[in-house]
């Protein structure tokens, strides 16, 4: 008896093992705690505005607006040229990039995606301030005309002998997954669409102090410069007056002008993109590319010798040298290396990066003027007397362009000035990377389609020559 | 940890103190088998004590035992013989050969079976082997063992993870590795270390002590995978740890102590000599035209031009021209090697032990890199009565690693640092102080003062209950199994020089536990129709569990010099953690056969098994084998055969899985990971895929043993085909989805190959032995299919040297074909469309076309000889792997004609053959005063094949008259050398042929040529 009793026993733990670890098909779910499903992911306006953030970080990555996007126009031409220090950007500045390179495309189409997602979100279901979440859609807009337009720019074909742009995405995982290119102009379309409707459904009940996020007349001093680079002159016009007349912003004067880029949020500052010591591009970052620094970084992006030329000793944008003869400007040295000393200045990259600052609308505003027949002297002069520069006499072309490197420089406007206007790339100073001139209409003043692009999309049609 | 220690040590000093007193007398005697030779090492006990001995090599034994007592003799491969012990103080032991168990048993993880009764494809090593071959992670010691097993280390840092394919590649983007099963359980095998990308890997293996291990088996086809059916598409290695023995206590000591050096010395690099005679010669070439200079005039040129290209040269001539050796300054000569190990076994018929204490400790060849490990380990079984059966398998272990910045080209490793410091720049400056004045940074200083350590825990504890039903031959299994494993990882980067430098130092430390758990519950039952038919059956179910649990932080701004820890660091960055975890669900049941005394055996296995890696709805998948063998030399018509001893023909068809994907991918999911203006965002994770299922292998297996004349010679040839369907396949997807890929169960791809062990005893005598083995095996990989694109158009993988495309083995070299130095202008060319087509002088102008094969060897070989005579032996082996290319990387910079090797880093001396005037025929191109892009080609796609003498071992072991006057049982004194020799069939691979399974060389650390001195002692 006491045996059965044992065997029962055993029988009993057996079976209630065996039952505990039996499964089923929803034990086998899997926990997700760092995730959402997208579906019924957003209920709430500020999952919305999660979604928005997620956008303007990708703006960030350092292939971007981080680093490469604006390296990648300066050593193209006859500001910057790459030393090789650490073999970064030689490829770049001697424009022998190749297909096995991303560059912008992923993650320009990145914030197009995120972007997607809030204007294809029904906002009348969402919990929470409902006008916000109309302008968060008119930011979404905005940030899709702009990443679009980037694209266009670096591989569309207008400078290389073609019609093609890039595939216009509007929708998140909609029908087609493998899109065609599109043409020119209907990018060009649906572009200066996409500024009117971010322009529109933004509120300046929600204009941001911090310049961090876009606001409606960010998309008014975007559309500026797309009207600029296609010579849509009255546009650029009237988007400029409009940014203008909203009396938000003012010109730096000459004596704020180098310490502004160690502050974030500036007068001046119309958009820029956040970064920090939390959230920053490190190594990676415009800084460390820009210069060595005392502690040794990549430094590869070095200004080419004759560039303190064009500055007068008196324009801070130039070495403007102290009493003792040491340089104080933008421009300075390490070493015997002129370099980039007053953009991005943390070398750590802690600084945030300006997309688009008030004194470039001057200046689309004073090119726009002079096409379409108005006072361009004047907004032109706003510049360079801010900065300790001699007025100019007269407002040409050449001065504006002029005008236009010695503000802008290094934050990646020069190639895009020289295509706009018809020209390729000259070979002028031993240092430039280039083994020659690169003319007008040359295959490598559109950058060429990433291979992981071209291989899972066969609608794609590559630029030539690549 | 000392308390832990105290722990174990007490342990074992108890264990080891149970020594058996009785009243007894002492009996002598030898043991023969049934031709009469004696049996060394056969098992004597008292029964029912846990009194035992082991006969020496002549087979003479000595034991006490009392009069009335039982002996029991035993022998692996005889029938076990009882004695009782009368009034003769002699007795000696004929012990017959066993037939059913004439050949060694084969662990298959949830089952063993006589070798006889296997209709699959498997291959054993045993501790014997395994004991010879001190190494960090016992998967080592396969290479060149299995037909058909190819082992890549990835590095040669001891402790770190090595690469594994068995039989081909059957995955293109789901994992290769095989399932590791570890005492009857599935364990986890991920490298602890993935989480930062940029430092040494660190293996679980690593965490084992091969001095722990009873035997490694290798499952390859689909009947000896069945078992583990869901999981087994890629192979599974089963490992066993040592049980304890019945009989007296034994004690045994092993000690190896040794020293090891690259066993590849690695391409040399230009002196500064010839790198300053290189830059004038580029300067030339660049300049010389246009500025007007002759060849002999450049150095002036250059002199004159300081302010534009810098005064590096100029300086060096003016301090003398000292070559600065950076290679010789970062090598650790003659890195020691060292390892202890105690253990103690045994134990009577109502228990058993094993316990065994054991340190590893292992430099690497260079400076400031090693590997240290200690390792614990408990085995115990009890009857706790006739019925129930009680064992528990308890492993604990603490390795730690200092890694080095490897895996990539960076500037402050040690490892990179002959490629890239120029030799013109002194590691050490004038006072003998580190120099810390360097272009980059100087490893003298960053291996002093940064840190890349990991330290990894790991707990396995496996323990069974086993019942014996009142059913005859029904028999109740459950076990529950833990695999704990906590690591930490902690990287500092000094405030002084380096990459920390800019932030005044950086720390980053990140901490994870993984919790595995499995439970299992399985019936046996045994039966025996008749005399000559019996069928085993077993049903089990299983429930695999892991979780994980991710910590980690940043920080820079550090207060002061020589603090290490994020407590000193003044700005902290990030913070991060996460969980994930994953399930597995089983049920298996498996049916063997044996008929007519064994003549005919059949396997049907069947295993359903549901894993939340994939959908609701498609979560569960059905994997099955058949498998039949004829041991035809058991028939009649040969059974009084001399020649033939073993004839067996076996096949096998069945479908195994493979589930070796990213986690969560089946879900369309945002992620948050991400934050923008200081405040958290989100953006799209994964694409999704509600279909998402398992991948299948469908692998069809023949083969054939053959032995003669008694198994002198002995020979295994088989041939698989193995097709595997719903590839898990990570799509590319077009880019303006925002997602690079997407999971899909799509394309096809085939593995097919021959496999031949073959193994002569030339000599099998009392004193001499002499026997000679080998293997081969072919494989040849095919993808079948790919995915397809909206336009119908196949989607194929691709990158700048590899490509998948259907019709061509996976991850197929894909390059540029190079045409050569242009002999008139010294430039390189490209062919346009591959060989024969016309050539350019602009790489990206040229295509990429197939360069015909894979990293992946289509033949590999392994050879083993065997020498013993009068105690002392050797053993050699050595392995061949062939057909196959690698790919030398990084050359843009190690091998530039540029500014790259002449100007900012250095170069390889290979480059000296390069084109200086019209009519030179070189390698390399004329020397450019410029900067490269990158230009791979197939100039530095290279033939892989080569052959290693992987291990030679000498030793003795000393006769039993010695070791009894002692007072020991056995001793055996051995010397090892391990990679002593290296045949490279391309002369101009410099690296070390044995590259990572991409095939690419890499500037990690390289497998170790190394002498090790052993000695082992048993009590």
């Amino acid at each position: 008896m006491k045996r059965i009793n044992f065997i029962y026993k055993v029988a009993f733990v057996a079976i209630s093992i065996v039952g505990l670890n039996s499964c089923t098909t929803d034990d086998l779910d899997p926990s997700t705690e760092q995730n959402k499903p997208v579906e019924g992911g957003i209920t709430t306006v500020s999952n919305l505005e999660g979604i928005i953030k997620g956008a303007y970080s990708a703006m960030t990555s350092s292939e971007y607006y981080g680093r490469d996007y604006i390296i990648t126009n300066e050593v193209r031409t006859d500001n910057c040229f790459a030393n090789g220090s650490s073999g970064r950007f030689t490829t770049e500045a001697q424009m022998a990039y190749n297909e096995n390179n991303d560059y912008i495309w992923d993650n320009a189409y990145d914030v197009i995606a995120s972007a997607n997602i809030v204007i294809n979100q029904d906002i009348s279901v969402l919990d929470g301030d409902l006008d916000y979440a109309k302008h968060l859609q008119g930011q979404a807009y905005t940030l899709r005309a702009l990443a679009h337009f980037d694209l266009l720019k670096s591989y569309g074909q207008m400078h290389a002998g073609g019609t093609l742009g890039v595939p216009y995405v509007k929708e998140f995982k909609g029908e087609d997954l493998f899109p065609s290119r599109n043409t020119i102009e209907e990018n060009k379309t649906d572009i200066a669409a996409d500024f009117q409707t971010g322009f529109d459904m933004m509120s300046t009940a929600y204009n941001d102090s911090s310049k961090q996020f876009l606001n409606k007349y960010a998309a008014k001093a975007l559309q500026s410069r797309f009207n600029v680079y296609f010579g849509m002159w009255a546009e650029a016009k009237a988007a400029a007056e409009a940014v203008i007349n909203s009396k938000l912003y003012t010109v730096l004067s000459a004596s704020d002008f180098v310490g502004s880029w160690a502050q974030d949020g500036s007068s001046n500052s119309i958009f820029e993109l956040a970064f920090s010591a939390t959230d920053n591009q490190g190594i990676n970052g415009l800084a460390y590319i820009y210069r060595l620094g005392d502690a040794g970084s990549y430094g590869d992006v070095q200004v080419i010798n004759e560039v303190k030329d064009i500055f007068e000793d008196t324009d801070v944008r130039g070495l403007f040298p102290d009493a003792d003869g040491n340089p104080t400007g933008i421009l300075g040295y390490e070493g015997d290396r002129l370099r980039n000393i007053g953009k991005y200045p943390d070398n750590r990259g802690y600084d945030n990066v300006p997309v688009i600052r008030y004194e470039e609308v001057i200046l689309n505003y004073a090119e726009a003027l002079l096409e379409t027949g108005g006072d361009a002297l004047t907004q032109l002069n706003m510049i360079a007397s801010n900065r300790g520069a001699t007025p100019y006499t007269s407002a040409t072309k050449e001065n504006i362009l002029l005008e236009r490197r010695k503000e802008l420089m290094f934050e990646g406007f020069r190639f895009d000035d020289f295509v706009r206007n018809g020209e390729g790339v000259e070979k002028l100073y031993a240092q430039q990377n280039l083994q020659a001139t690169v003319p007008y209409g040359d295959y490598r003043l559109a950058y060429p389609i990433t291979n992981a692009e071209i291989n899972a999309n066969s609608n794609i049609v590559q630029n030539d020559q690549y | 940890m000392r308390s832990k220690f105290t722990w174990m040590l007490t342990l074992i000093t108890v264990l080891v103190l149970q020594f058996s007193y009785a009243q007894e007398k002492t009996i002598t005697g030898v043991v023969t088998d049934q031709d009469g030779l004696p049996l060394p090492g056969a098992n004597v006990t008292v029964k029912g004590t846990s009194t035992g001995t082991q006969t020496d090599f002549d087979g003479n034994y000595s034991i006490s035992a009392s009069v009335g007592g039982k002996l029991v003799y035993s022998y692996v491969g005889q029938k076990t013989v009882e004695k009782t012990v009368g009034a003769a103080s002699t007795i000696n032991v004929v012990l017959e050969q066993d037939a059913q168990a004439l050949d060694e048993v084969v662990v298959l993880g949830y089952a063993s079976a006589s070798k006889a009764e296997l209709t699959g494809s498997t291959v054993q090593v045993d501790a014997a082997a395994i004991e010879q071959v001190p190494v960090a992670s016992v998967d080592q010691v396969l290479q060149g063992k299995v037909a058909g097993l190819v082992m890549n280390n990835s590095s040669g840092t001891p402790g770190s993870t090595a690469d594994i394919r068995i039989r081909g590649i059957s995955s293109i983007t789901a994992g290769n590795n095989p399932l590791y099963v570890i005492d009857g359980v599935p364990v986890t095998n991920t490298d602890n270390a993935g989480n930062q990308s940029s430092g040494s890997s660190l293996s679980p293996l690593a965490s084992i002590s091969s001095n722990n291990i009873e035997s490694v088996t290798v499952l390859k086809d689909a009947s000896a995978t069945a078992a583990y059916g869901a999981r087994g598409a890629n192979g599974v290695i089963v490992i066993t740890t040592k049980k304890g023995r019945e009989g007296k206590t034994s004690i045994a000591f092993n000690t190896s102590y040794g020293f090891s050096n690259d066993a590849v010395k690695g391409p040399d690099v230009l002196t500064g000599a010839e790198r300053e005679m290189l830059y004038y010669e580029s300067l030339y070439n660049t300049y010389g035209t246009s500025q007007g200079f002759s060849r002999d005039e450049a150095q002036q040129f250059y002199e004159n031009n300081l302010g534009f290209f810098g005064s590096a040269y100029y300086d060096w001539n003016q301090a003398g021209r000292q070559e600065a050796n950076w290679d010789e300054v970062v090598t650790n000569k003659d890195a020691a090697f060292r390892e202890y190990n105690l253990s103690a076994s045994g134990g009577n018929e109502n228990h058993n032990f094993y316990a065994s204490l054991g340190y590893f400790n292992q430099e690497a060849t260079v400076i400031g890199s090693e590997f240290e490990r200690i390792t614990g380990q408990v085995n115990f079984q009890k009857s706790l009565n006739s019925k129930l059966k009680f064992r528990t398998n308890n492993s604990a272990s603490h390795s730690y690693q200092d890694g080095l910045l490897e895996t990539s080209a960076y500037f402050s490793s040690p490892r990179t640092v002959k490629f890239f410091a120029p030799p013109i720049e002194q590691p050490y400056d004038e006072n003998g102080e580190i120099n810390l004045n360097t272009t980059l940074p100087n490893p003298l200083w960053i291996s002093q003062e940064d840190i890349d350590d990991s330290q990894l825990v790991r707990i396995l504890s496996n323990n069974s209950l086993e019942w014996e039903t009142p059913v005859e031959n029904l028999r109740f299994t459950t076990r529950a199994n833990i695999d704990y494993q906590v690591y930490n990882y902690k990287r500092y980067r000094n405030r002084i020089d380096g990459d920390g430098a800019s932030t005044n130092g950086y720390g980053w430390q990140s901490h994870s536990s993984r919790a595995n758990y499995v439970f299992q519950n399985y019936l046996d039952y045994t039966w025996n129709i008749s005399e000559e038919h019996s069928i085993d059956l077993k049903a089990l179910q299983e429930y695999q569990k892991n979780r994980y649990y991710y910590l980690e932080a940043d920080g820079d701004s550090f207060s002061d010099d020589g603090l290490t820890n994020l407590n000193s660091s003044g700005n902290p960055t990030t913070a991060n953690s996460y969980f994930t975890d994953w399930a597995i669900a089983s049920y298996m049941g498996l049916l063997h056969y044996s008929g007519f005394n064994g003549k005919y055996v059949f396997d049907a296995t069947y295993r359903r098994e549901g894993n939340s890696r994939f959908a609701d709805d498609h979560r569960w998948g059905n994997f099955w084998s058949v498998g039949g063998a004829w041991n035809v030399h058991r028939e009649s018509f040969l059974a009084d055969s001399n020649v033939i001893s073993n004839l067996k023909l076996r096949a096998s068809y069945g479908v195994t899985g493979n589930a070796n994907i990213g986690l969560n991918l089946y879900q369309s999911l945002l992620n948050y990971d991400s934050d923008y203006a200081g405040t958290g965002a989100s953006y799209p994770g994964t694409f999704g895929n509600s279909d998402l299922s398992w991948e299948t292998s469908h692998t069809y297996d023949i083969g054939t043993e053959l032995g003669f004349f008694n198994n002198r010679i002995t020979a295994n040839v088989g041939y698989y085909y193995r097709e595997s369907k719903d590839l898990l396949l990570s799509v590319p997807l077009s880019l303006t989805t925002s997602f690079t890929s997407q999971t899909q169960n799509v394309g096809r791809m085939e593995n097919k190959g021959l496999e031949l062990e073959v193994n002569f005893d030339i000599v099998r005598s009392n004193n001499f032995n002499l026997s000679l083995g080998g293997n081969m095996a072919t494989n040849e990989n095919k993808v079948l299919e790919t995915a397809l694109d909206g336009a119908g158009e196949e989607i194929n993988i691709t990158t700048g040297t590899r490509r998948v495309e259907a019709g061509h083995p996976v991850y197929g070299w894909y390059m540029v074909s190079w045409a050569g130095v242009n002999t008139e202008t010294g430039l390189d060319e490209w062919y346009v469309d591959g060989e024969g087509s016309e050539t350019t002088t602009s790489w990206s102008q040229a295509n990429q076309v197939w360069q015909g094969e894979s990293a992946l060897p289509t033949f590999t070989a392994g050879l083993n000889f065997h020498v013993d005579a009068y105690g002392f032996f050797l053993d050699a082996n050595g392995y061949y792997a062939g057909g196959h290319k690698v790919f030398e990387d990084w050359t843009r910079y190690t091998n530039g004609t540029d500014r790259f090797s002449l100007d900012l880093y250095n170069g390889v001396d290979a480059i000296l053959d390069r084109w200086q005037e019209p009519g030179d025929e070189a390698r390399f191109p004329k020397m450019e005063y410029t900067a490269k892009p990158w230009q791979n080609s197939n100039k530095f796609l290279y033939e892989g094949d080569f052959f290693r003498l992987r291990n030679l071992t000498f030793g003795y072991d000393f006769n039993q008259n010695i070791t009894e006057t002692i007072g020991i049982d056995a001793l055996r004194l051995f010397v090892r050398g391990t990679n002593l020799y290296t045949w490279v069939k391309d002369d101009r691979l410099k690296y070390d042929p044995e590259t990572a399974a991409d095939g690419f060389t890499s500037l990690t650390t390289p497998p170790v040529k190394s002498f090790i001195f052993g000695l082992n002692v048993k009590f």
